[in-house]
């Protein structure tokens, strides 16, 4: 019977594996789009150890030990396999050393069932413990690191390497399970039972604490006080090591640096993102961007997730296989633990219970301790998720671990030991059971409820992996020319920028750089996410984990006028707006210097320096002093008065110099009216105002992103931002205009010059007259110099150009 | 379609995961429907219960049931008129294939020949105890050996 069951469960084990390895090997394909991939094959080799080894396992299992528990090793087995694969799916050199670990534990326990006995274990305590404790002690001294840096936790010889600290929690379990065997019974004192085994502790928790190995010792602080509290019933016990932990913890916090660390990046970790809770948010992300169905094994990037093979394994499991996959890792977990908990009570004899409990607190506590830090429910202590993380000492440690349980579950047709006080052991299950649950409910809030928070993070890495997958909209000027596409293929997609003299207005969208201008502003359309069916979004993201492709997006510029205006400004610093005085429409929006953000990665620090400010749109992000630009809206407003700071505020108010235009563009913050001192406008905002005299004193809602070209609906326009404001009377406006028109062309226009400092600008206004029959437009100039010949040429020719296409 | 291909594989390594857990389930609750029907299958015989009082009235009857109280309450499974007798003297139950004899308390006890009973004791065919002054004597029907296995 219990070898049907456990052959089923391993055959089922099989085929969970098969699959997930299967997955793998096709990830690079599902990522391409193409079957034209290298295909992922090395995997295998470790599905191959796996099924061997465990197929002879099961045999010697089933043949030796009859009686034992059928769900144990199986369990066991499929998340060692679990975590044997995605281990290889990171990194196949640590896939290939964790293989030889697992070859290694599995020859152990396969020699372990041919033994017939475990009370060697009970008779040779001190010596084990003692072993154990010298190994220990000898990393004090010749103890390195793997990785070259850290804590040195480890004792290697050539390319193996041993830490400690793993076994010895298992012989710890072994040396008080043993010892309260041989004790209890005696009738002693329990307070003298119990001096030898705080002493022995005690000096291991030092050791440990002396090694900065915080995680491992909390770990053997707990164990200490489950199984006392198990073999004793005292719940005082409890109560102690509680305020011990509490008072260790405090006392830690204010004078140890690594703990006030751990606890700060813990409680708050959203204040040091990129410092010492990078760690933890990097996998909070993974996690969040596993979701619920996950991204499949192969298909996440769980290598932004700091040690991804061992401390955080569990956020990489998250992130590939979604809260389906964590809820099945929790539950089997679950299983081992109640399984583990049911042989401790069945067990023949003390020992052997106190043992059975021992290990299965050592495998709920640890597990709890280390996913529960994954997902923020705890402290991040650095240490290894049972079965599943890298890490041979803690495999091989894992392994003879249940090896011993599955030993025991086997005497399971004596009849059980007495069971005096049966609380601890209910006690210790909801414990443990609790813990996990907590995890499990921690998991959904940060892959649901807190998911697309958590995504939308600038410091998600996998932002950028998309821009490569998956085509960004392109943007259009108003005639549908190119202005900015995509160069390569999927997996190597960059932007393209083909016209670059508009780099400041249309901004870049840079892996290192981030975002600008409407390339920022026009994201969520560039990229998919706005504009697209519901339903395609979430198909997309379930079959490749990213949003589809995005939309392009057209603009009012015209890349004929631009190109014109582009060409006169050149190796001068200013900017120039044109725009539809009627409906706001921008034909024309320059700003001088430019960069080429085709060669970002070059350039880009040395444009951020740039004394001339390159990246700055200075059409809408510019604020100039107008000095007597201004006569034409005094003029509309107030006729021939004099000029006094009143008048001029009454201008400013009037015109919307006091207000941020609204716009898909980032602009200067508005202006406070009490400060005389600062009266400033941008171009943009002098385009508007003179687009009233133009349009009968109306300031339009400025528009440059027009139109969005959706699967469904075909060209959709995108809606302006503002509304078309009444700044004068239609007759005023008309009146201002008329008076500055120049004789024998159909335009008006004014310039003047502004003086601060040691700098001096120009400015030109200009527009069609109130009764113009086409369509009106209207013109601002700036010049970072005192030019106002090239100010006039530039705006003449460009409305006379504009008004004759 | 590659992705199509790879979220048909998705599915199914959820499905063989949650297989898993669902065999796991299964076999638990086969294991515990077994054990009901083992318990339920389990045949107890019956036992006869043949008391002397001490005015030499004898009363007799025979049981089917687990467990059987005698005692001087009426509501006794076994109700014995006799004033040394307490309300619930004692208690016949069938466990471990075996029917014991178990003293509730009884105010002048339990004796089985001159030992008194204190802790749960095994009864056979013919045993006799006293409680106050009525005797008992036991019958336990056979059973087959194999139906009891």
């Amino acid at each position: 019977m219990n070898k049907i069951t456990q052959s089923r469960l391993l055959q089922i084990t099989a085929v969970f594996l098969f699959l997930q390895s299967l997955i793998i090997t096709l990830s690079p394909a599902a990522r391409a789009r193409t079957w034209d991939v290298e295909f992922r094959f090395s995997q295998w080799i470790a599905l191959g150890v796996w099924g061997l080894l465990v197929a002879r396992a099961h045999y010697d299992i089933t043949r030796k030990l009859p009686d034992a528990d059928p769900y144990l090793f199986p369990a066991a087995a499929l998340i060692s396999g679990w975590g044997l694969l995605t281990i290889w799916r990171l990194d196949t050199n640590f896939g290939v050393r964790q293989t030889g670990s697992f070859f290694i534990s599995m020859i152990v326990l396969i020699a372990g069932t041919r033994l017939l006995t475990i009370d060697f274990l009970r008779r040779y305590k001190y010596i084990l413990l003692t072993c154990g404790m010298f190994l220990v002690t000898l990393t004090l001294i010749f103890g390195t690191n793997p990785s070259g840096s850290g804590p040195r936790l480890w004792l290697g010889y050539r390319d193996f390497y041993l830490q400690p600290s793993e076994p010895l929690k298992f012989l710890l379990v072994v040396f008080l399970a043993a010892y309260l065997a041989d004790k209890l019974p005696s009738r002693l004192r329990t307070i003298h039972i119990l001096y030898p085994t705080i002493i022995l502790s005690g000096i291991v928790i030092l050791l440990l604490i002396i090694q900065r190995d915080l995680g491992t010792a909390s770990i053997f602080t707990a164990l200490y006080t489950i199984i006392i509290y198990l073999a004793t019933g005292r719940k005082r016990i409890l109560l102690a090591a509680f305020f011990l932990m509490a008072f260790v913890g405090v006392a830690g916090y204010y004078f140890v640096g690594i703990v006030q660390a751990r606890v700060d990046s813990w409680l708050n970790p959203w204040n040091d993102p990129s410092g010492s809770s990078y760690q933890i948010i990097q996998s909070l992300i993974a996690i969040a961007n596993g979701g619920i169905v996950g991204r499949g094994p192969g298909l996440g990037d769980p290598g932004f997730i700091p040690v991804a093979l061992s401390d955080f394994i569990f956020a990489a499991i998250a992130e590939e296989t979604g809260l389906f996959g964590t809820f099945g890792l929790l539950a089997i977990i679950g299983l081992i633990i109640t399984r583990g908990l049911r042989v401790a009570l069945r067990a023949s004899d003390l020992f052997r219970r106190i043992l059975a409990a021992g290990i299965t607190a050592y495998f709920g506590v640890q597990t709890i301790l280390i996913v529960g830090g994954n997902l923020r429910l705890l402290p991040l202590t650095g240490v290894t998720l049972p079965f599943v993380s890298y890490g041979g000492s803690s495999l091989l440690t894992s392994f003879i671990a249940l090896f011993v349980l599955i030993h025991i579950s086997n005497h399971l047709d004596i009849d059980p030991a007495p069971l005096p006080k049966p609380q601890p052991y209910l006690a210790l299950g909801a414990f443990l059971s609790l813990g996990l649950f907590a995890c499990a409910l921690t998991n959904g809030w940060w892959s649901v409820v807190r998911g697309a928070d958590l995504l939308t993070r600038s410091d998600n890495q996998r932002r950028m992996i998309e821009e490569q997958f998956v085509s960004r909209g392109l943007i259009l000027d108003s005639t549908n020319s190119i202005i900015n596409d995509n160069h390569g293929e999927i997996g190597s997609f960059s932007r393209n920028y083909k016209y670059v003299d508009l780099a400041p207005v249309i901004g870049y969208t840079d892996p290192i750089y981030g975002q600008a201008g409407l390339e920022a502003t026009l994201d969520d359309y560039l990229r998919g996410i706005k504009g697209n069916p519901t339903s395609t979004l979430w198909w997309s993201n379930l079959l490749y984990g990213m949003n589809p492709e995005g939309l392009n997006v057209r603009l009012s510029i015209d890349l004929y006028l631009q190109n014109r205006t582009d060409e006169m400004l050149v190796g001068k610093r200013g900017a120039v707006v044109l725009l539809n005085a009627k409906t706001g429409e921008i034909l024309v929006m320059a700003s001088h210097p430019t960069f080429n953000p085709n060669h970002f990665d070059e350039s880009g620090t040395k444009l951020i320096t740039d004394p001339n400010k390159p990246l700055i749109n200075r059409a809408t992000l510019g604020q100039y002093p107008t000095g007597s630009i201004m006569q034409p809206f005094i003029d509309a407003l107030y006729g021939d008065e004099s000029v006094n700071d009143n008048v001029l505020i009454n201008v400013f108010k009037t015109f919307g110099f006091y207000q941020a235009p609204q716009i898909q563009l980032p602009v200067a913050p508005a202006l406070s009216q009490d400060d005389i001192d600062t009266m400033r406008v941008s171009p943009l905002q002098m385009a508007l105002a003179s687009a009233a005299l133009s349009n009968h004193g109306v300031i339009p809602a400025p528009r440059i992103a027009m139109a969005v070209n959706t699967p469904v609906e075909g060209w959709v326009s995108l809606p302006e931002l503002g509304k078309p404001i009444e700044a004068i009377q239609a007759q005023a406006g008309d009146d201002a205009a008329s008076s500055y028109l120049v004789e024998n062309q159909t335009y008006w226009q004014h310039s003047g010059q502004a003086q601060e400092g040691e700098s001096s600008f120009t400015w030109f206004i200009g527009g069609t007259p109130p009764n113009f029959q086409a369509t009106p437009l209207a013109i601002v100039v700036l010049l970072e110099e005192n030019n106002l010949r090239l100010a006039q040429r530039i705006g003449e020719e460009l409305l006379v150009d504009a008004m004759h296409p | 379609m590659t992705a199509l291909l790879v979220l048909i594989l998705r599915v199914a390594l959820a499905i063989a995961l949650y297989a898993f857990l669902g065999r796991i389930l299964f076999t638990l609750w086969q294991d515990l429907k077994q054990q009901g029907e083992f318990l339920s299958s389990q045949k107890k015989p019956g036992i006869h219960i043949h008391a002397v009082l001490e005015n030499g009235k004898d009363i007799q009857q025979r049981f089917v049931q687990s467990e059987v109280t005698i005692g001087r309450d009426p509501n006794c499974d076994f109700p014995v008129i006799d004033e040394a007798v307490s309300a619930h003297h004692v208690r016949i139950s069938y466990h471990h294939s075996q029917w014991w004899l178990e003293d509730l308390n009884s105010t002048n006890g339990t004796f089985m020949g001159k030992i008194q009973v204190i802790v749960p004791t095994v009864l056979i065919t013919s045993d006799q105890f006293k409680c106050g002054g009525t005797t008992f004597t036991i019958l336990v029907d056979m059973v087959d050996e194999k139906l009891l296995q």
